[in-house]
């Protein structure tokens, strides 16, 4: 197992490496800290401004080899920045990135806890229901259902929410954020049960089938043949062992309760970390991006390895060799 | 499990309200205003975007100001007691002396301790107006306004100084900043008299000067502000933060949410009552119309600033929700989104159902140009094709229909423009009519065959000539107005390719002078001729230089004429200057000028005293809204429709019951 892990971690490093060194040719040999500058400063900024902004930045350094100092080059900074967690200032406003991180965590958790811990237990609750009622007119007119919601784009779900209950039914704001405890539940309302509606049928429909195979197994005859009740047998016996795909459909997502939804925070204007990442794409801010898209590489790598270990956990059966 | 359902209903129907402000709010004098992008920096000395401005300009104050209401538009004193005029000095040298008011103090910050503990606020002085104007020059500053501002004697030379002090000698880097300058200073243009007295000596004139004293650029800042907050030990940047006289004070700055700003008390307007400048009190007299318009109401005119006492900005990236919000009375003022202009304005004027809402539309001509350019160093467009190139650029500015692209792209905001200079500004000319502007295919054509481009074709290749449009647009919108243009010019037998890379491929083109035809726009920075026709001054060329003339244009006659205009006050002799200038480009055209831009603003009608500018104006002092009107209207607006809720929970019930209840048959 500890070797297992090991190499599971060894492989994790080596994916984010090979990440930093792609986001490096990208941003900073494909992109040019000069246009970057540009877009900084704006227009009319003269090359003056330009090149005192690059040295301001340490972009003025050669980008990956330079004889005299070998370490003194942006490649090598690139590195020893990420690699030590030191973030450095947005190429944007110069804001420091961490700070910007620390301030989006919050936001991007109370939109994604309450979608989190919402979600997960309606569409099990309601896997369970279709399950339960399967092959009658429940279940066919629930996978019919699910299949709808799961075509439909993010985007209609977004606009549409908005458009319906914010601004005809007037339930809700139709988008902003306050933290205040006194308002912070009426701006997270509208797109956490935006982010449901649209999360929900693909979870309710892979659930179904979990259990619907479960269902059918001879340990269920068995219980059943024991007189055991309809009730029961869903949570008992085919809820526990129908355990290990959720899992790996549930553990995978945790890590990324931290990153927020992009989608959800840009058109609702949330400031959490997704539309952090939005922002630095928008505003050519690479410094701010490279941060995003790291963390990101890590929490996935995170994810894979925690999703392994929650395996064995679940199933005693199941051991990492 | 039931009792938490029932609570979590209870709390969601008691929270549903589209309110998105807290209750204690409703009935205060708050502006609420929606903005799209956040400051870049609050720093006075580097800020240039709207954005930044629009706080800014209400937080620092200038030593100069705009009257808000006359147009064309006027200096009138701000920290200064009154504008200044020109005094000539010996050898071609200009002094500009400007007294300070008296008494005049920052707003609170704990920054202030820092030059005498305990200390909150101080008094303003013309060292710090002197200190603003040197961190313009420092390198570690930044400013994207050096060049302008290098016409003070010895000003780059100080920040010369500075970049090498701090290179040589350990440890000055480490100094405070105002020790920093000190001994890098002092800049033989700037003479600090006393405490309430500066002059600025300028090495040749150079009158525009004076509207660069009404931005924020010159705004003066507390050296304590930029000492402490520079970052570290968890303090804020000094961009971040705002540490000015205005009257108003920066309350909460979350740029990715919400930025507040209240009623500053130790404004020196509020302090001194008696105080009845410009600058202080609601003008009582403005430019033709404003009174039709209500800005002279008498509940205003004459009345001291400010009236409100706080200002509420959110961010409001898309345009769609911002709208609504507006409408629902969220927001006091709007812009008005491209998809709902039908829904609003009816031929120029606001919609009967919006204004029987007591909503009021205003519109405005912004300061601003937008035009086709011709790369003039390109060997076929340019100047060194001669008269043939000449032609070309002819025939291909008489194809384009600005009133048509106007209204196909832009709901007709904006008004087709005959040279570069706008309306409100010196040099414009209601009655001239460009005649290579009036669209004329039949002429286009002639003169396309002219220049040996006989219906199109180019006799070297026997094709149809082949130009490229360069762009670093490459949104779906943008590609629509690209083709607007390349289809008119198709229809003269050119074949204009769209080249449309990234922003910064394009400006690699740009630089490298690899580009041929393309489009652009510049907002004024000051109200002058000046500030329009440099842009096309062979010193600004873009690719030898990289000015803002990315035309490339040189032409000496124009030069020399431009020289003629530039540093002379508005009187006939300039008029006539700017009459040849004008000449000079509609002969040779390398611009295709297309319009200047229209602002239409929809506004609520508890709002009062909105006039739209353009330029960096503190506007906000004159504005005042009536929050027991407005309370009214939201209330009217916003009551919840409930209904559907319980019909939804009604229908699902319905849905399930036969189903369960077939189950419990099945098991009794």
């Amino acid at each position: 197992m500890a070797a297992y892990l090991l190499r599971r971690l060894a492989w994790g490093g080596a994916t984010v490496l090979g990440v930093l060194a792609f986001l490096f040719l990208l941003f900073f040999v494909y992109a040019k800290p000069e246009d970057v500058a540009r877009r900084a400063l704006g227009e009319k900024a003269p090359p003056e401004a330009i090149a005192q902004w690059r040295a301001n930045h340490g972009y003025d350094k050669p980008a990956v080899w330079n004889p005299s100092h070998p370490f003194d080059t942006m490649l090598a900074d690139h590195y020893r920045r990420m690699l030590g967690f030191d973030f450095g200032n947005s190429d944007a406003d110069d804001v420091p990135i961490a700070k910007r991180l620390r301030q989006g965590v919050g936001p991007s958790l109370s939109l994604t806890l309450p979608l989190f811990a919402l979600g997960l237990p309606l569409a099990l609750a309601l896997a369970l229901l279709v399950a339960f009622f399967r092959e009658t007119y429940i279940d066919r007119a629930g996978v019919v259902a699910c299949v709808l919601a799961m075509s439909v784009s993010m985007l209609i779900y977004i606009l549409g929410g908005q458009y319906l209950i914010g601004k005809l039914l007037r339930w809700f704001p139709i988008s902003g954020f306050d933290a205040s405890p006194a308002l912070i539940a009426r701006f997270v309302a509208l797109p956490v049960l935006v982010g449901l509606l649209a999360g929900i049928g693909s979870d309710v429909r892979f659930y179904r089938a979990v259990f619907v195979e479960e269902a059918s197994r001879d340990y269920v005859r068995t219980a059943r043949a024991k007189g055991a009740g309809d009730g029961r047998v869903m949570a008992r016996h085919v809820l526990p062992n129908a355990g290990i795909p959720i899992l790996t459909n549930v553990v995978v997502e945790i890590p990324f309760l931290f990153t927020g939804s992009i989608l959800l925070e840009s058109f609702f204007g949330i400031p959490g970390l997704g539309s952090i990442t939005v922002d630095a794409i928008n505003a050519n801010d690479f410094a701010t991006l490279r941060v995003m898209v790291f963390l990101g590489a890590l929490l996935f790598v995170a994810g894979q390895i925690a999703t392994d270990l929650a395996y064995t956990l679940a199933d005693p059966r199941v051991r990492l060799e | 499990m039931r009792a938490a359902l029932v609570l979590a209903l209870g709390l969601l129907a008691l929270g549903c309200s589209n309110d998105p402000y807290p209750p204690a709010d409703a009935g205060a004098r708050i502006l609420y205003v929606p903005f799209q992008e956040a400051p870049k920096t609050l720093d006075p000395q580097v800020a240039y975007s709207v954005y930044d401005h629009e706080v800014l300009a209400n937080v620092y104050e200038a030593l100069l100001e705009y009257h808000y209401l006359a147009r064309p538009y006027q200096l009138i004193p701000g920290l200064a007691v009154e504008v200044p005029r020109a005094r000539p000095l010996a050898d071609g040298r200009v002094a500009y002396r400007f007294e300070l008011r008296r008494d005049v103090r920052f707003a609170r910050d704990p920054c202030f301790a820092l030059g005498q503990a305990g200390r909150d606020t101080r008094e303003l002085s013309a060292s710090d107006v002197a200190f603003a104007l040197m961190r313009i020059a420092d390198p570690k500053v930044n400013s994207p306004v050096i060049e302008t501002f290098a016409r003070i004697v010895g000003l780059r030379a100080f920040g010369q100084r500075l970049a090498e002090l701090r290179e040589s000698e350990p440890g000055f880097a480490a100094l405070r900043i105002d020790r920093q300058y000190a001994r890098a200073g002092p800049v033989e243009g700037i003479r600090v008299e006393d405490a309430a007295a500066l002059e600025v000596v300028l090495a040749a004139p150079y009158p525009q000067i004076l509207y660069w004293f009404a931005m924020p650029f010159t705004a003066p800042v507390p050296w304590e502000a930029v000492a402490w907050y520079d970052g570290r030990e968890g303090r804020d940047l000094f961009a971040e933060v705002a540490v000015g006289t205005g009257p108003f004070r920066l309350a909460r700055y979350d740029k990715r949410s919400r930025i507040v700003l209240e009623r500053n008390p130790t404004w020196y307007g509020v302090e001194h009552p008696e105080w009845k400048a410009p600058a202080a009190t609601y003008p009582t007299q403005g430019a033709a119309g404003d009174a039709e318009r209500g800005l002279l109401d008498p509940r205003y005119a004459g009345r001291p600033l400010p009236f409100l006492d706080r200002v509420e900005l959110r961010l409001e990236k898309e345009q769609i929700p911002a709208f609504t919000k507006f409408g629902q009375g969220y927001y006091d003022r709007s812009r008005l989104p491209k998809e709902s202009f039908e829904q609003v304005v009816r031929e120029g004027a606001l919609s009967p159902a919006m204004a029987a809402l007591g909503m009021r539309l205003e519109r405005s001509v912004q300061p601003a140009v937008y035009y086709l350019g011709f790369n003039m160093s390109d060997p076929v467009v340019g100047a060194a094709a001669g008269e043939r190139g000449r032609k070309l650029r002819q025939a291909m500015s008489l194809a384009i229909d600005a009133g048509e692209f106007l209204r196909v792209f832009l709901n007709g905001r904006g008004t087709p423009a005959q040279s570069p200079i706008p309306p409100g500004i010196f040099g414009y000319d209601d009655a001239y009519r460009n005649p290579y502007r009036q669209p004329d295919l039949a002429r286009a054509r002639r003169l396309l065959a002219e220049a040996g481009y006989p219906g199109g074709v180019d006799p070297k290749t026997g094709s149809a000539l082949r130009l490229s449009f360069d762009t670093g647009d490459t949104s779906v919108q943008g590609r629509l107005r690209f083709l607007f243009f390349i289809e008119a010019w198709r229809s003269l037998g050119l074949d204009v390719q769209l080249d449309a890379t990234t922003y910064n491929q394009f400006q690699a083109k740009v630089r490298n002078g690899a580009y041929q035809l393309f489009m652009w726009g510049w907002v004024a920075d000051y109200p002058d001729p000046e500030n329009f026709l440099f842009l096309l001054a062979s010193e600004m060329s873009q690719t030898r230089s990289g000015g803002p003339n990315t035309a490339n244009f040189a032409d000496p006659g124009y030069d020399a004429a431009f020289r003629e205009i530039k540093d002379r006050d508005n009187d006939a002799r300039r008029l006539e200057g700017i009459r040849a200038l004008r000449a000079i480009l509609e002969r040779e055209r390398p611009w295709i000028e297309l319009f200047h831009p229209e602002d239409y603003a929809l506004i609520h009608g508890w709002l009062h005293g909105v006039k739209p500018s353009g330029l960096s104006v503190p506007v906000w002092k004159y504005q005042d809204v009536d929050p027991a009107e407005r309370a009214a209207r939201r209330a009217a607006w916003n009551a919840p429709v409930r209904w559907p809720a319980y019909a939804l929970a009604g229908a699902l019930v319905a849905l399930l019951a036969p189903g369960v209840a077939a189950w419990w048959r099945e098991r009794q």
